[in-house]
């Protein structure tokens, strides 16, 4: 998205994007019906609750990273199947087909060893909901290494998620867009590598963010900043 | 100065900026928003800062009230009840003066636009009346909890919803299966409004003086409409079980009424009678422009409770946390979205329950604060206006462009 020869390098157009939140009127009240859900929903419902649930994490309050292994924590009280699931990084398999097969596989052997299926009690069931991610630009086009350590300073934790985690997705796990621009730029070897080495699943967006400023600060040559980029 | 301008010394030029360039893509359209009431109730107040807002952002909104005789509102108030499960009884006769009651109102209306925003049941048959043509897209937007409703209604409310594009609700956990799309939009609170702005020390002590409250012992505070869905005799047995060990605590159940709830008088009674003679409790019926009033009491209180039984969102929660408060809500509807136990208050299920949890936020002075200053930030990251008017500007983009997935505009 922000292609261009080596000297040539367009500046970096920094995005926003928001959720649209679709419910899908379906909820599921025991370890039975989960497994029933990731077997049948679409992917659109396993996307928001694997990976775009990181866009609704506030204060760090969650352990896990994403929405199924926390209903299983907190909803059905079964902690080994939240640690399990807590462990599934969907950013690891190249497409959702990948994330659900390994979901029925662990849900599976969990309920083969139980005697009795978890259920959660009223009120905690997990509605099951999809979205729809809109992206648009922000008019804000970056043209430095140092421009775009100061912007991911400030800029909202939804473009951090657009540039990294959708990219991600976007890029079948194998980069982010800030470093695919960096890498574009060149002289930026060290810095291209270490923020493709963030374990970004783990973190919260606002960790997340300390942890690309922390990279950029020990990284990032300030005589490099200078490479050419067009106007 | 432009109100745009005004909300950017709260929310930052960045976000006002993002907004400006989403409302950009949807090329000014026609937006109408029709509700009940102008005055009272938490969707009168959403739609009073929506509008001009929307027009600021180059859109073309109004704002049109269905109106009706009183009998009418006695309906639309069980239809509330019904549609968030309380036991109804509704006769055809209910009905058919909904019905036409709609069909006057879609006659009157100025209904022509890209977008009608119908909220809540009360206008709901409005597309049944409206010429063809008139209107792009209707969607229903229901402020309540609608997973467990009366059958009855629900069936009547069924039909009118098939005849929508789309609809909204504040949770999932609000929604039941229909076959249009189910957007998700939890509401916000307006900062610079009268109920939520920043008022001076005077006018704050003047206010608790006026009401007789002592500005100098600790004061809890409850905030919502007389209805028993927010359970204010609940507040007052937690008052009298933490009153023993905190006899210097004082109570206030502000409730405010409003044109279409004519039940709200009845519950004030039984809630005046329970409470009793205890100079320390007040009972306030505030008339429902009452705004800066319920400011000055909730940046007043020492803890806000909201101790409903069944809740929609739970604005009162949201104003709390943006004054700094730490909030003992039951755990129902939006309230458990805003009440994360030990970050920004306790979620309860009994005046036991909210009687312990107040002891505890009274006993650890630095613990309240903390959650305080979480649940400021916390209102300032995800319920704020600008969060749900940027939800908008999303849904409509979003239904413009069919398709799932991600999409880059």
């Amino acid at each position: 998205m922000n292609g261009g020869a080596m000297n040539e390098v367009e500046p970096f157009r920094l995005l926003d994007c928001s959720l649209a939140r679709r419910a899908t009127g379906r909820a599921c009240c025991n370890l039975r019906e989960l497994l029933e859900a990731v077997r049948s929903v679409p992917d659109s419902v396993l996307e928001h609750h694997m990976m775009r649930c990181a866009l609704e994490d506030h204060f760090e309050l969650y352990e896990f990273p994403n929405d199924l292994a926390r209903w299983c924590w907190d909803g059905l009280g079964d902690h080994v199947l939240g640690e399990q699931i807590g462990l599934v990084d969907p950013y690891k398999h190249p497409s959702i087909a990948g994330v659900r097969a390994t979901l029925v596989n662990l849900i599976e052997e969990r309920l083969w060893g139980l005697e009795r299926v978890p259920w959660c009690r009223s009120g905690l069931e997990l509605h099951l909901v999809e979205s729809l991610l809109i992206a648009y630009d922000t008019g804000e086009h970056i043209r430095t290494p140092a421009a775009l350590a100061e912007a991911i300073e400030r800029l909202p934790l939804r473009s951090l998620f657009f540039h990294v985690h959708e990219a991600r997705r976007r890029t079948a796990g194998h980069s982010d867009d800030f470093s695919a621009w960096l890498e574009q730029l060149g002289e930026y070897e060290v810095l291209v590598e270490k923020l493709r080495a963030v374990d970004f699943y783990f973190l919260n967006l606002s960790q997340l963010r300390q942890e690309l400023i922390d990279i950029f600060r020990q990284n990032l040559v300030t005589s490099a900043a200078a490479a050419k980029v067009t106007p | 100065m432009k109100l745009l301008d005004r909300y950017e010394e709260v929310v930052g030029h960045q976000e006002v900026e993002r907004l400006r360039r989403l409302a950009d893509r949807l090329g000014g359209k026609r937006i109408v928003h029709v509700n009940s009431t102008r005055i009272g109730g938490g969707v009168a107040e959403i739609l009073r800062w929506m509008i001009p807002l929307l027009n600021e952002l180059g859109l073309d909104a109004h704002w049109e009230v269905i109106s009706g005789p009183a009998e009418f509102y006695r309906v639309t108030k069980s239809f509330h009840n019904g549609l968030q499960g309380l036991p109804v009884t509704l006769k055809k006769s209910d009905f058919d003066l909904h019905y036409e009651v709609n069909r006057e109102n879609a006659g009157r209306l100025n209904l022509e636009a890209d977008v009608v925003f119908v909220h809540d049941p009360q206008p709901i048959c409005l597309p049944q009346f409206t010429p063809a043509g008139q209107v792009g897209r209707w969607i229903w937007r229901c402020h309540v909890d609608a997973s467990r409703p009366d059958r009855t209604l629900w069936k009547y409310l069924e039909r009118a919803i098939a005849r929508y594009q789309a609809t909204i609700f504040s949770l999932a956990a609000f929604t039941r299966p229909l076959a249009c799309p189910m957007f998700l939009i939890p509401p916000s609170i307006d900062p610079l409004s009268d109920k939520n702005c920043p008022i001076p020390e005077a006018e704050r002590l003047e206010t608790l003086t006026r009401l007789g409250i002592d500005p100098q012992r600790p004061l809890l505070l409850q905030v919502s409409r007389f209805d028993r869905f927010k359970d204010p005799i609940g507040v007052i047995k937690a008052y009298h079980l933490l009153k023993p060990y905190h006899p210097e605590m004082q109570l206030a159940l502000a409730g405010g009424t409003a044109d279409d709830d004519p039940e709200g008088e009845e519950v004030l009674r039984e809630v005046t009678g329970y409470a009793g003679d205890d100079k320390d409790l007040k009972v306030l019926s505030l008339p429902p422009d009452a705004h800066r009033t319920i400011n000055a009491l909730q940046r007043s209180a020492i803890v806000v409770l909201q101790k409903s039984l069944r809740e929609g969102f739970g604005l009162t929660v949201t104003e709390a946390l943006w004054k700094g408060k730490p909030v003992i809500g039951g755990a129902c509807g939006g309230i458990t979205l805003q009440v994360h136990n030990y970050h920004t208050g306790f979620l309860v299920h009994s005046p036991a329950g909210a009687a312990y949890r107040i002891r505890y936020l009274l006993r650890y002075a630095e613990k309240r604060q903390r959650m305080g200053r979480v649940g400021h930030e916390f209102v300032r990251e995800h319920f704020l206006f600008t969060r749900q008017l940027r939800d908008y500007l999303v849904m409509l983009l979003c239904m413009d462009h069919c398709g799932d997935g991600v999409l880059v505009v």
